[in-house]
């Protein structure tokens, strides 16, 4: 491939500009809906492990424990890896903070004799930590202490979370896939439009002694700059959406604060169209017969 | 077989259930220059595609400066043909300039673009075609496209140079300006095999003169 092969693929794309325009705004447009999808695997995946940082498991204990034995519950539990903070309430504690809660309604708690809470320890997570499997292998061996009542922890939000984030990246994955098959069969048609306009031409080329590549050549640098400007156009949208439409909407939707774009999609775009093209024209040209 | 570059024995060709070749049987020296003749359809264009192995015949065995084109694999087929200059009957002109048209023939031999200008240019001027350099062939005259065809087909300086009716748009005197460039190259050493119904190109040229009729062989002479 030379020169001369740059030149004549350049000159046949200016030829056929118009369906090899096309050609590049459609792929540019699967490319940004890819990159959508990408986004919204990537940012599902920030947010459903952020959200965990604020997760506790709640560890109610028996009335009448020593503060020895508190402390030795608070010494088995500190001894799991992932535990991070450790945040002991009192009976009245406890109480002092339901009336808080209550405030002028706090007549339910009259004639109540006896405080009715248990003392309970709240134990914070590392963020790495918490996975649906681990949370709850963690929740069954504190519920085994001695003095320990009772364990609670958002199962279900967990399990929520956990299938979001299954979910994102099957539906994005799958999206993905579809869209990158459709975006070959896009290289692979404008390719095979352009083949068979030159089908005379490659015949002569085959009878003046041109060797395949020699054929193939310009068809695979058409493709290829076409998938390059596709995925180039797609990456000044995305760039377009994220940095003027998006910012506007983080503003206003609370959880969107933490919406962001990895960099290194605005470069992977033309690459991935770069590839694309040169894959569709390749197996559009398919094999030349002498 | 030392100093023989086209050999044909008992071949045939068929196109469904037309024969196009007869088993036909015949040789060509190297360095010789040679025509073949006979009417429309006769069997000419056939017989010249089936040495640049365009065609493959249905039986008999072809050589080709001592190759048996039979055996010549699919992927060998491109250094064969470089061997060969044509001048297509149907001449085969792509959309491109005349300077590009020609220069094909060397840029498919990975020739050096520093090169290739002079000689595409050397060429042009032996075919009078110098100042259309920088033309499209469908803003050429059928003669001026011909002649195009024709340095195409010499540029590369072939050993065989097969030439399908290549005077067949040209009037008396620029025939004899093209017959006086194969002579010439000739005279370097390239094979010829003209294949023409032109008449005055058969006076008195010294050469062997095949004649087909209906794909058959029927004369063989040296005129
Ligand atoms: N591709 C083809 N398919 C079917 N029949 C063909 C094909 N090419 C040639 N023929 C037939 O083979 C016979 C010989 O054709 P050919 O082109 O060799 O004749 P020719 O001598 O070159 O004629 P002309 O002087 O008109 O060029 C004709 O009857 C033609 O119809
Ligand atoms: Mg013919």
């Amino acid at each position: 491939m030379g020169g001369y092969h740059l030149k004549v693929a350049v000159s046949e794309m200016w030829r056929e500009r118009w369906i090899n325009l096309l050609s590049a705004l459609s792929i540019a447009v699967g490319l940004f809906l890819i990159a959508l999808a990408v986004l919204g695997v990537y940012n599902v995946k920030i947010v459903t492990k952020k959200l965990p940082e604020r997760f506790s498991i709640t560890v109610f204990l028996k009335d009448g424990l020593s503060a020895s034995e508190v402390q030795e519950i608070n010494r088995a539990i500190r001894k799991n890896p992932g535990v991070k903070t450790l945040t002991y309430t009192s009976k009245e504690d406890a109480l002092k903070d339901l009336k808080a809660t209550l405030l002028d309604s706090d007549y339910v708690m009259e004639g109540l004799e006896e405080n009715p809470l248990p003392a309970s320890i709240a134990v914070g997570l590392r963020r790495d930590s918490v996975t649906d499997s681990s949370v709850e292998a963690l929740a069954r061996k504190i519920e085994g202490l001695v003095g320990v009542s009772e364990v609670e922890y958002g199962k279900k939000l967990l399990r929520v979370i956990e299938s979001v984030r299954k979910g994102s990246e099957f539906a994005g994955g799958f999206l993905i896939s579809a869209l990158s098959a459709a975006l070959i069969f896009v290289c692979y048609s404008t390719v095979k439009i352009l083949f068979y306009r030159k089908k005379e031409e490659i015949e002569t080329l085959t009878l003046l002694g041109a060797t395949r590549w020699f054929i193939r050549a310009p068809f695979l640098i058409e493709g290829g700059l076409i998938g390059l400007g596709g995925g180039v156009l797609s990456s000044l949208a995305i760039a377009a959406f994220v940095y003027a439409g998006y910012r506007k909407l983080a503003a206003s939707v609370p959880l969107m604060g933490a919406f962001s774009m990895p960099p290194e999609l605005l470069y992977w775009m033309p690459l991935t169209g770069l590839c694309l093209g040169v894959a569709g024209s390749l197996i559009a040209i398919g094999r030349i017969k002498f | 077989m030392d100093n023989i570059m086209i050999s044909f024995d008992g071949v045939s060709k068929t196109y469904g259930h037309n024969p196009a070749i007869r088993n036909i049987s015949f040789s060509i020296g190297k360095g010789e220059m040679s025509f073949l003749t006979g009417p429309s359809g006769a069997g000419k264009s056939t017989l010249l595609k089936l040495i640049y192995l365009a065609e493959r015949p249905d039986s008999g065995t072809i050589f080709l400066d001592g190759m048996e084109t039979e055996m010549v694999k699919e992927s060998q087929v491109p250094w064969v043909r470089r061997k060969i200059g044509i001048v297509f009957q149907d001449f085969k002109l792509l959309p491109r300039t005349v300077f590009d048209n020609v220069a094909l023939t060397l840029r498919i031999r990975w020739m050096h673009e520093d090169d290739v200008k002079p000689v595409v240019h050397e060429t042009l001027k032996l075919v009078g075609l110098r100042h259309k350099a920088d033309s499209y062939p469908a803003a050429l005259s059928g003669g001026e496209q011909q002649r195009v065809v024709i340095a195409r087909a010499i540029v590369g300086e072939p050993s065989v140079l097969l030439a399908d009716e290549p005077t067949g748009n040209l009037d008396p005197d620029t025939a004899a300006g093209v017959m006086r460039v194969f002579r010439e190259i000739n005279a370097r050493g390239t094979t010829i095999l003209v294949a023409t119904h032109n008449r005055e190109l058969l006076k008195s040229t010294g050469n062997f003169i095949f004649r087909l009729d209906g794909g058959s062989l029927t004369e063989e002479m040296f005129q």
